[in-house]
């Protein structure tokens, strides 16, 4: 790849100067193992100061660094310009966020539907008990193996930015937190119980996922928003049907193991 | 209502709807030959008889039932707001026992042989 350029075509907006988008052409030097993000920040150092981004880790860890390249949601940090085949390059915002400036987008309303689901273990027992615990709340491997992959979510915003739904509905909480939700939901450390449906059972909560799969499709770290969610709706049906035999059991309750350290720290 | 009933109502219905239908078809062009079938006085008779008739009514009501509140789903998805969300489930509500009352009236009427 060595003396080859790249066409970085790089979408500029400045909301407060501007009406509408547009976008500039940068030629920027191609080296082996380059990424979206090394060559954005060339144009940036190099070429044009004035170009905003947001990036951080540049190791897929902190989700700093979404945006829409090529007309697909990816992080810039571990997209490989190789990896594209092409030597023109786009790249935007991601969609349903307003735009800050140029790639950098307003994402409140993302970790507010974030927050807005408790995404934290609810427990409703004893407060000394939370303060000072007596044991340890253990997961069995089969318990964990069934949330995981919902923990790894790095909140990068790339899932809602695909989201039809949440292109057209505001109030729809998204999958990154519909899949929150779940993995709370699935976590028998929590007691929020009924709460939990309460929050996602709504006019515009869970149900208005039309399953179209493209936020797991551009999740940088794996995770399947598009099955949390359906197997969230699951549960709700199954936790709230007219026909239920016996409530589903989201968690196997609250149990406490000693301490097998106990011993150890107790001796001064 | 919990969006969640609704929601089950939603799907019950699109699998009864499915049932419904074939049995429909069946009977307008695979069990009769079509140009009989819609024959003012073979609908008729239809209507007459007690269990196409119910059939008729019960397609009615789940047809009705499924599509209008796809309508709601697509109108709280166009546009967001306390007010619009209650003004749209309120007339989709009222909207959707019209039309079941209405073809509810024509099947009576039909049925009791007020149509002739």
């Amino acid at each position: 790849m060595g003396g080859e350029e790249l066409v970085l075509r790089i979408q500029r907006f400045d909301p407060s100067l501007e009406k509408h988008p547009h976008l500039e052409r940068y030629a920027v030097p191609l080296n082996d193992g380059m990424t979206v993000l090394d060559a954005l920040l060339y144009a940036k150092d190099r070429l044009d100061h004035g170009i905003a981004m947001r990036f951080s880790c540049r190791m897929a860890s902190c989700g700093s660094c979404g945006m829409k390249i090529n007309g697909r949601p990816r992080l810039a940090c571990e997209t490989q310009l190789a990896d594209l085949r092409s030597s023109t390059v786009t790249v935007q915002p991601m969609d349903n966020f307003p735009i800050v400036r140029d790639l950098v987008v307003d994402l409140e309303s993302f970790f507010s539907k974030h927050r807005a689901v408790s995404p934290h273990l609810v427990r409703k027992g004893d407060p000394q008990e939370q303060e000072s615990p007596t044991g340890e709340y253990l997961v069995t491997p089969q318990e964990l193996d069934s949330l995981v992959q919902f923990t790894y979510c790095i909140k990068c915003g790339l899932c809602s930015s695909s989201c039809p739904t949440s292109s057209t509905d505001s109030l729809f909480p998204g999958p990154q937190a519909l899949a929150q939700e779940y993995r709370y939901l699935q976590d028998p450390r929590d007691e929020a119980g009924d709460e939990r449906l309460d929050l996602v059972d709504t006019e515009h909560g869970v149900w208005r996922c039309h399953f179209a799969g493209t936020c797991s499709a551009v999740c940088p770290k794996g995770v399947d928003p598009a099955l949390g969610i359906q197997l969230l709706k699951r549960h709700i049906m199954a936790a709230r049907s007219p026909f239920r035999r016996r409530k589903p059991k989201a968690s196997s309750g609250a149990r406490v193991f000693p301490n097998p350290n106990e011993d150890l720290l107790k001796r001064p | 209502m919990r969006e969640s009933t609704i929601m089950q109502l939603q799907y019950g219905t699109a699998v009864l709807a499915l049932g419904l239908v074939t049995v429909h078809l069946l009977m307008q062009g695979v069990l009769v030959p079509y140009g009989e079938a819609v024959s003012f006085q073979h609908v008729l008779s239809v209507y007459r008889n007690v269990v196409d008739g119910a059939l008729l009514e019960v397609l009615l009501i789940v047809v009705l039932a499924h599509g209008f509140n796809g309508l709601r789903i697509i109108l709280l998805e166009w546009r967001q707001s306390a007010g619009w969300t209650r003004g749209v489930n309120s007339m989709v509500l009222l909207v959707t026992l019209a039309a079941i009352s209405y073809g509810t009236r024509t099947v009576i009427l039909a049925a009791t042989g007020q149509v002739t």
